[in-house]
């Protein structure tokens, strides 16, 4: 009899399909009322040696069939989870719900990359005005009122005394009042040329540097400045140092440095020389450090500034400097 | 300057290849920007830089050649085989400063006509256009020996004579006067101008440009030739006035060659004799300034000491041959130098030091690091402390969804007008540029926003129709009475957003998008005491915008652009959203807080309760957040308002603001009852001082 209990009971459970129908069926052989229930109960009714192998049967066959009912159960809790699961499939393929992650300026990554390689070596970052006394944006620089050095840079005027500066330059003379030596810093920061074409605009970026110190010498603006073009550019890049002229700088040098879009072999952007203009520097002409009251027999010092456009425009090849300050976002969404 | 190769090696031997001679030029400071070829010649484009005019002509190349490879120079012959005795004319020079030497030859009956194929040919290779043989060789002679010459018809010099001197010490006059120059052009000379005159009339302004009215012309039969030495401010000052600038003013502005002017003066007479047939007249030469030669003391120690070399003296002294220096050997520790008349750009020691690293080659100092102690000077510059803020800053806005833009400085006045500020609005005291590229650009701008809408304007003419922008940078307030203006760091930033149709569900941006950034960014930077406070800004929405505040000083503004502005920008969408913000970092810089500072973190479990109240319409969410703030108990770990609810059922003019507070004490588990004597306690002190009740 209780072994045919079972093996209906366990037929009926594989007939069962959902967690409802489970309940139902365990209520019915295990309930209140239920079939094994009433076993239980009937049991009272059997004398004193019957009782415990009956007792005995029945309880096995009550775990057996709850045994199986609660693996029916397992069994459609997992098949209820995948049917819910399968009808919460989205499309993975369509584009993900953000606002995106902003772009940084191509010009303020690339000013950002120089500004850290240059206080690596110990630089520090000093600042001055972009509008501009006349006194330390040319005079002050060795560059006196009616001399063709002013041709190098179209100047924009607010008065007879005031331009916008036209270089960072101004603020080596701007700290050198301040400080004394030794110093070591950079000073990057917008300068402005009244000049408009592909390579030109009439705002744009400059870092400037300048070390002053005992015993400071033109082989040691070639260290420092070999030492920076390897980090920005790679190790690989030949730097090469020709003389030029500055008022500000004597010597004054040109800094080159090998081709990085052919590699040296000639190309457009090189005009065919397998080098690029990079940086303008020198050893601190003494009447700068003397305007500034700095003793020019035990000090001496370099000098650099380069454009943080040109590099920028190498680095991405872009070839219309205008765009930088276009803000079309088709172009700033590329950096 | 273009040098053509041929002309060059008239003057100085070269073996080497163009190519090769180019890289040798450019790496000694004359850069050869390029070599165009011409037939069998290479023409060099030679960048010159300011202080070496010597260098605006082929023989001063051919100098630097000869100084380069060690050989010589050799000028062309200029012996006078035949000259007439000089014709009785008078040269006067009024003002010696700025006519330190004047010379003149007389040539006659010459014959105007066409120059020979090859001097046409080397003029158009140097990017001259020939006119005729007695022009043509002025032209000549000045790219040859970098020297200007000027020809006068001489028989339309009248009285025989030739002055030199202003309009105030020929006239002793302070007007300005009208002269036609060579162009045809009617020039303003002022009083203090430089000109050539005849005995009664300008017919020069002094070494910029000839007079109409002595120009040599095809019947022109006699010539006086000029050649001058002009002091080069006041040629350049002229030149710049003027606005005429030419062969002859830019070499003169940089300084020309007092002695080499003679040998000019006879090449071109030499010249036109040949090819115009002439009879030559003596020599005049009026020299009433002389030049002397500067002194250079240049010790051996400081040549080396500033190089980084160490060169023997021999070394130093040998480097210098060949350019031309009078080099006289002083005790063991100097030597002394003077200089040529072409070199007037050697002053000081260290112009010497100079011509001794460029012959003894750049390449040829290693580069070394410097040997140097950690500055002492740790003062930390401005820069300094607003940099790490920007960088900050502008992390946050990156991660935000906002892109960076670099704007230029300048904006117009119509940008200021969109924007309807005030009359009396410090925003209207602009640096004002003289020079603009254009009328829209002639100011500095005294805020962010008039560039960000331009950003706006041009990116929603692209077709881009979402917009997240930002910037930090310098704006430029005037201040009356004072040279500079005050230069202080802002942010801005701009949202956009048209209604688009897109895959999820539209999430127009609005104030709160905007506030929740600034928010966490100030709770980042440890700013205290920010208020936010109904806009005042013409330009911003009255009802959605905000000027914020750190105590009474105002930092900023946040908002929702006006209609009134939108409306005037040229935006087809429907119901765009522009949200804005600008802040001045300058004056919220001394607010930031100091670094972390920590405080134990409870162990123990959080209670929370939440409260319904029912105010005015018009309380400010701040102000029910203010009082619940206020409520000072050392359980209260955070509060914060999660609805706002207007409705019928609550009455006219009221609405529901529900806020949880969350409880925990640090050194023990809060029981039911103590928690809802102190959320009772809070909730009866807000109440009273919002007038408010719990809302059933």
């Amino acid at each position: 009899m209780s072994e045919e209990l079972k093996n209906t009971a366990i037929e009926e459970l594989k007939t069962i399909t959902s967690l409802p129908e489970l309940a139902q069926l365990k209520a019915r052989y295990l309930g209140k009322k239920g079939l094994i229930t009433l076993q239980v109960k009937s049991l009272g009714t059997l004398s004193a040696e019957d009782r415990p192998p009956a007792g005995k049967r029945i309880n096995e066959l009550k775990d057996a069939i709850e045994a199986a009912c609660s693996a029916r159960e397992d069994e459609l809790t997992r098949k209820d989870l995948a049917k819910r699961l399968a009808s919460e499939s989205i499309d993975i393929t369509l584009p993900g719900r953000t606002a995106g992650i902003g772009r940084e300026h191509p010009i303020n990554t690339v000013l950002s990359e120089i500004i850290d390689i240059f206080v690596r070596m110990g630089f520090s970052v000093e600042e001055g005005p972009e509008v501009e006394l006349d006194r330390y944006n040319f005079e002050a620089l060795n560059i006196p009122k009616d001399h063709p050095a002013r041709d190098m840079q179209d100047t924009f005027y607010v008065s007879d005394d005031v331009v916008l500066r036209t270089h960072t330059s101004p603020v080596q003379v701007r700290v050198m009042e301040q400080k004394k030596p030794p110093l070591r810093f950079i000073a990057p920061g917008k300068v402005y040329r009244c000049d408009a074409d592909v390579s030109h605009t009439p705002m744009f970026h400059q870092v400037e540097g300048l070390m002053v110190d005992e015993g400071i010498t033109f082989s040691n603006l070639k260290g420092v400045l070999e030492t920076f073009v390897h980090q920005m550019f790679g190790p690989q890049v030949p730097v090469r140092f020709r003389p030029s002229f500055f008022p500000f700088t004597e010597p004054s040098a040109e800094v080159d440095i090998g081709c990085i879009l052919c590699g040296g072999a000639g190309c457009r952007v090189c005009k065919g020389s397998g080098f690029l203009e990079v940086l303008g520097a020198g050893m601190v002409n003494p009447k700068v450090l003397g305007f500034c009251g700095i003793d020019t027999e035990r000090y001496t010092g370099f000098a650099f500034g380069m454009g943080v456009e040109r590099i920028t425009m190498l680095k991405y090849r872009v070839d219309d400097i205008r765009l930088f300050f276009e803000n079309d976002l088709r172009f700033l969404r590329q950096f | 300057m273009r040098v053509p190769f041929n002309w060059l090696k008239e003057f100085v031997e070269i073996s080497d290849a163009p190519e090769a001679l180019a890289h040798r030029l450019t790496m000694s400071g004359f850069e050869v920007e390029a070599i165009e070829r011409i037939g069998d010649d290479a023409v060099f484009e030679v960048n010159v830089t300011p202080n070496r005019p010597d260098c605006l002509s082929v023989v001063g190349i051919a100098r630097e050649v000869a100084a380069l490879y060690g050989r010589s120079v050799n000028l062309p012959d200029l012996t006078i085989v035949s000259e007439a005795k000089a014709l009785d004319f008078n040269i006067d020079v009024l003002d010696a400063e700025l006519c330190n030497r004047y010379a003149g030859r007389i040539v006659r009956n010459v014959k105007i006509g066409p120059s020979p194929a090859w001097m046409r040919e080397r003029l158009e290779k140097c990017g001259v256009r020939a006119i005729n043989n007695v022009v043509d060789v002025t032209n000549y002679v000045l790219l040859e020996f970098g020297h200007p010459l000027h020809a006068f018809d001489l028989n339309l010099l009248k009285g025989g004579r030739i002055r030199v001197g202003t309009p105030r010490s020929v006239l002793q006059s302070d007007n300005p006067m009208r002269f036609y120059t060579l162009d045809g052009e009617e020039r303003r000379i002022d009083p203090d101008m430089l000109l050539i005159w005849d005995a009664e009339v300008p017919v020069a302004v002094a070494g910029v440009m000839g007079g109409l009215n002595t120009e040599v012309k095809d019947l022109t039969t006699d010539v006086f030739i000029e050649s001058a030495y002009f002091e080069p401010t006041s040629i350049r000052r002229t030149s710049r006035t003027l606005g005429l600038k030419t062969e002859s003013s830019y070499r003169f502005e940089r300084g020309t060659d007092i002695k080499i002017m003679k040998k000019a003066l006879d090449r071109a007479a030499l010249l036109i004799k040949d090819l115009a047939q002439g009879a030559m007249y003596g020599k005049l030469d009026i020299y009433p300034k002389r030049w002397h030669p500067y002194e250079v003391k240049v010790r051996y120690s400081r040549v080396n000491h500033v190089l980084g070399l160490a060169l023997t003296h021999g070394r130093i002294l040998e480097s210098l041959q060949g350019l031309g220096l009078d080099i006289t050997e002083g005790s063991r520790e100097f030597f002394i130098v003077k200089t040529p008349p072409y070199r007037r750009d050697i002053t000081m020691e260290e112009d010497v030091i100079e011509e001794v690293a460029r012959m003894v080659g750049f390449d040829n100092i290693s580069p070394e690091l410097p040997r140097t102690a950690f500055a002492a000077d740790d003062a930390v510059s401005t820069a300094g402390k607003i940099m790490p803020l920007k960088r900050k800053i502008r992390a946050a806005f990156l991660t935000s969804g906002y892109t960076e833009t670099i704007n230029y400085s300048f904006i117009g006045k119509a940008d200021l007008d969109l924007l309807r500020l005030a009359a009396d609005d410090e925003r209207n005291v602009c640096v004002r540029v003289q020079n603009p590229l254009r009328e829209e650009d002639a100011f500095m701008r005294t805020f962010m926003l008039p560039s960000l809408i331009r950003n706006l304007a041009t990116n929603v003419a692209q077709g881009n129709r979402e917009l997240r922008l930002f910037e930090q940078a310098r704006i430029f307030l005037g201040r009356p009475g004072e040279a500079l203006p005050e230069e202080r760091e802002h942010l801005a930033a701009l949202v956009y957003r048209e209604k688009i149709k897109s895959l999820y569900r539209d999430e127009t941006p609005d104030f709160y998008h905007v506030k929740g950034l600034l928010e966490a960014l100030f709770a980042d930077m440890r700013l205290s005491g920010v208020c936010w406070k109904r806009s005042e800004e013409p330009f911003l929405h009255p009802g959605q915008s905000a000027d914020i505040f750190i105590g009474e000083s105002k930092i900023g503004f946040a908002g929702v652009l006006s209609p009134l502005v939108v409306n005037t920008l040229d935006i087809k969408a429907q119901k765009p959203s522009v949200i804005v913000v600008e802040l001045d970092l300058t004056s919220l810089m001394p607010h930031i807080g100091a670094g972390a500072d920590y405080r134990a973190i409870a162990r123990f479990p959080f209670v929370e309760r939440d409260t319904a109240l029912v105010v005015d319409a018009s309380l400010d969410a701040a102000a029910i957040l203010g009082h619940v703030r206020a409520f000072r108990s050392d359980v209260i770990e955070d509060t914060a308002i999660f609805d706002v609810y207007q409705g019928a059922s609550l009455g006219e003019g009221k609405k529901s603001v529900a806020f949880s507070v969350r409880y925990r004490a640090i050194d023990r588990t809060l029981t039911d009852d103590e928690v809802d004597a102190v959320h009772a306690e809070l909730v009866q002190h807000v109440s009273e001082k919002t007038g408010g009740h719990v809302r059933a």
